[in-house]
């Protein structure tokens, strides 16, 4: 390795056994074929194994980071246990140099029965520091936790959250030359949330961190580039924002479930570019579409409501007749309305769209058409919020 | 930048590395994990016994009813011990310290991979100290058993003769086998969690095949068998080394001394082979 390359991957793949009765069997060949000097042949799928990684390959220098997304069961944790050694890559090459500070789960190698005291100091050997390196940075640690009273209980009685502060204190202040973190930091509040992202920011200067992470503002905050897996395999690597954008139309198409009672729709037809299903647009632009509704209800009035929500199924944003001052009378047969939207100002990523009808009270559904239509926004921003509101400041 | 370690991974890189090259990183990374053996062995300690009310008590319980059920046995007539050359409790006590220091050793070895399980698969760090810290424990019950042997010795007024300060010596092969036997069975237990129940069952029947609680026989089956059995000579050697003040069979001390080395080397070396892949199964 030269430079400052810190880690180098090549062409890492590594493979899982789906049996348990078949992992003992394996794993007990493996063993035998070690000890006989014979290659257990990693790089062959045996009977009931699968790639869980495929194919991997990556370069990291001083102050890159990489955050590693994709689907759960990606194979993403799976790689950050290679990059640490816990796992040996089964075909392909892992390199790395200097001292990894590793938080891949919850308090690994926390004992319940211990003070969180105690157990900074298991958890500092575990590391790699010494016992004068840990004297040395326990008030910053306990500092930095931020526990208070709890240091001194078991950690047994800690809340999840304050198991990650614990754990993520102890793991930045072993000087790591390598950062690698899992998914573990959502389980803190917002406010340690925020101390933990201004740490590894501070650290990045000196050290490569791999993250791993669900939640994209964060990533797209920090890393430098990004690692999109899929299915075991690298889907794409680069560019942050363009991770992001495959991310979240790689996910699958939720299923459209429509609820009618007397009213169907005929025709939604959307005015904008339509790709693969999906529906373009950019952040800001307006929105308009021709709807024509079948009607067996002869409804005195009715509230059109539009919604649209975000990938993990929250609505973000919507827009109601009703609220917009229009009363609309719903007769039998069929009915052709145009709806004109205001600026859509989604922050990229993928939107699905439904459409309800209500009875005028607005407790009767007459018909519901959920997920009906997948957006896709583009643009160069990946903000903290779906909704990015037009503002000046002076 | 370039004195920071690298480190390879790859499949088979042990392998490609040959049987012999790797003792240097092994003595490494064992001088370098001595802190590490040390937290491991404080925190099972205070796992340990925390939670208890008798606390390092537990110890001393085990011993002292076995000794107590042969005395009451010899006496009931049930069986016939033989003659010991100091009173039977003493001699008794001595060697069953002497004993459980390989039997709970082997035990808390054995299954010290497995309960580090969660720690294993989620940071790399060298498992043999998962090992030796549990032997560690082990080491620390026999120091807290010495107690109560002082005690003994006292109560009968037997004088242990000065080599006694040469059994810390006299214990070290002792300690190697089992550290060896511990590396192997705590990577099977790992594949094969029978190990368990396995060692249980076979550290109790083995006490019983090995003069601990009665004087080596001087002929018949038992006294065969102890001839190859390297435990036997391992535990009566140092036995005798504090009630003589010398040991009876010096070559067979020696030769059972090597070979535990051997058994130990071998082990370590295949602990490392092996170790790698143990994160996978756990």
């Amino acid at each position: 390795m030269s430079g400052d390359v810190l880690i180098k991957v090549e062409g890492v793949s590594k493979k899982f056994c789906r049996s348990l009765g078949r992992s003992i069997k394996y794993g007990v060949r493996d063993v035998a074929r070690d000890l006989v000097g014979l290659s257990s042949k990693p790089g062959e799928l045996r009977e009931g194994e699968f790639w869980a990684v495929d194919d991997v390959s990556f370069e990291l220098k001083k102050g890159e980071t990489l955050g590693i997304i994709g689907p759960n069961g990606a194979g993403k944790t799976t790689v950050l246990k290679m990059l640490n050694g816990i796992f040996m890559p089964d075909k392909g090459k892992v390199e790395v140099r200097g001292r990894a500070g590793v938080l891949i789960a919850i308090g690994a190698g926390f004992h319940p029965m211990l003070t969180g005291r105690e157990n900074i100091y298991v958890n500092g050997a575990i590391l790699g520091m010494s016992k004068k390196e840990i004297n040395k940075k326990y008030d910053s640690i306990v500092d930095f936790a931020d526990i208070g009273d709890f240091l001194d209980s078991p950690v047994k009685y800690y809340s999840s959250g304050m198991y990650v502060r614990l754990g993520f204190a102890i793991a930045i202040h072993c000087e790591p030359d390598i950062l690698l973190v899992d998914e573990v930091l959502a389980v803190g509040d917002v406010g340690f949330r925020a101390k933990c992202y201004n740490k590894i920011a501070e650290l990045q200067n000196n050290c490569t961190v791999v993250i791993v992470s669900h939640d994209m503002p964060t990533i797209a905050r920090i890393s430098s580039k990004c690692m999109l897996l899929n299915n075991a395999q690298p889907i794409f690597l680069g560019a942050t924002e363009k991770a992001i954008q495959r991310y979240f139309s790689s996910f699958e198409r939720e299923k459209t479930n429509i609820h009618s009672d007397g009213v169907y729709l005929v025709v939604c037809d959307i005015k904008t570019k339509v790709e693969n299903d999906e529906y373009i647009l950019t952040t800001g632009e307006p929105l308009e579409m021709n709807l024509e509704l079948d009607s067996e209800v002869d409804a005195e009035q009715m509230t059109l409501i539009i919604c649209f929500l975000s990938s993990s199924g929250e609505f973000v944003a919507e827009w109601s007749s009703w609220f917009n001052g229009v009363r609309l009378k719903l007769g039998k047969g069929r009915q052709k309305f145009h709806i004109s939207l205001g600026p859509l100002q989604l922050n990229p990523g993928t939107y699905h769209m439904s459409l309800i009808v209500t009875s005028e009270n607005r407790i009767e559904h007459l018909l519901w058409v959920h997920n009906g239509w997948i957006f896709r926004i583009e643009g160069k921003r990946i903000g903290n919020a779906p909704y990015e509101i037009e503002g000046s400041i002076s | 930048m370039n004195n920071k370690q690298v480190k390879l991974y790859q499949p088979d890189a042990q392998l490609k590395m040959g049987w012999f090259v790797i003792w240097r990183e092994m003595f490494d990374e064992l001088i370098s994990s001595r802190e590490l053996i040390w937290r491991l062995f404080v925190r099972d300690f205070l796992a340990k016994y925390k939670q208890t009310v008798l606390g390092i008590l537990w110890a001393l319980i085990m011993p002292l009813l076995m000794v107590g059920t042969f005395i009451f046995l010899n006496r009931a007539g049930v069986m016939n011990i033989g003659k010991t050359d100091v009173p039977y409790p003493v001699f008794a006590l001595l060697g069953l310290s002497i004993w459980q220091l390989f039997a709970t050793g082997l035990t808390a070895c054995t299954n010290s991979i497995l309960q580090g399980g969660s720690m294993v698969v989620k940071i790399n760090f060298p498992k043999e100290s998962l090992v030796i810290a549990a032997l560690a424990q082990s080491i620390f019950g026999f120091l807290v058993r010495i107690g109560l042997l002082v005690v003994v010795f006292a109560i009968y007024k037997v004088i242990p003769s000065w080599s006694t300060l040469l059994l810390p010596l006299a214990l070290i092969p002792l300690m190697l086998l089992t550290l060896g036997l511990g590396f192997l069975l705590s990577l099977l237990n790992v594949l094969m969690r029978d190990i368990t129940y396995i060692v249980t069952l076979m550290t109790t029947f083995l006490l019983f095949l090995t003069p601990v609680l009665y004087p080596s026989p001087s002929s018949g089956f038992l006294a065969t068998l102890n001839i190859y059995n390297p435990l036997s000579v391992l535990v009566t050697g140092a036995r005798d080394l504090v009630i003589f003040g010398y040991m009876k069979e010096p070559s067979q001390f020696l030769s059972a001394s090597l070979i535990s080395l051997v058994i130990f080397l071998i082990s370590w070396r295949i602990f490392h082979l092996v170790e790698a892949r143990m994160a996978e199964r756990v």
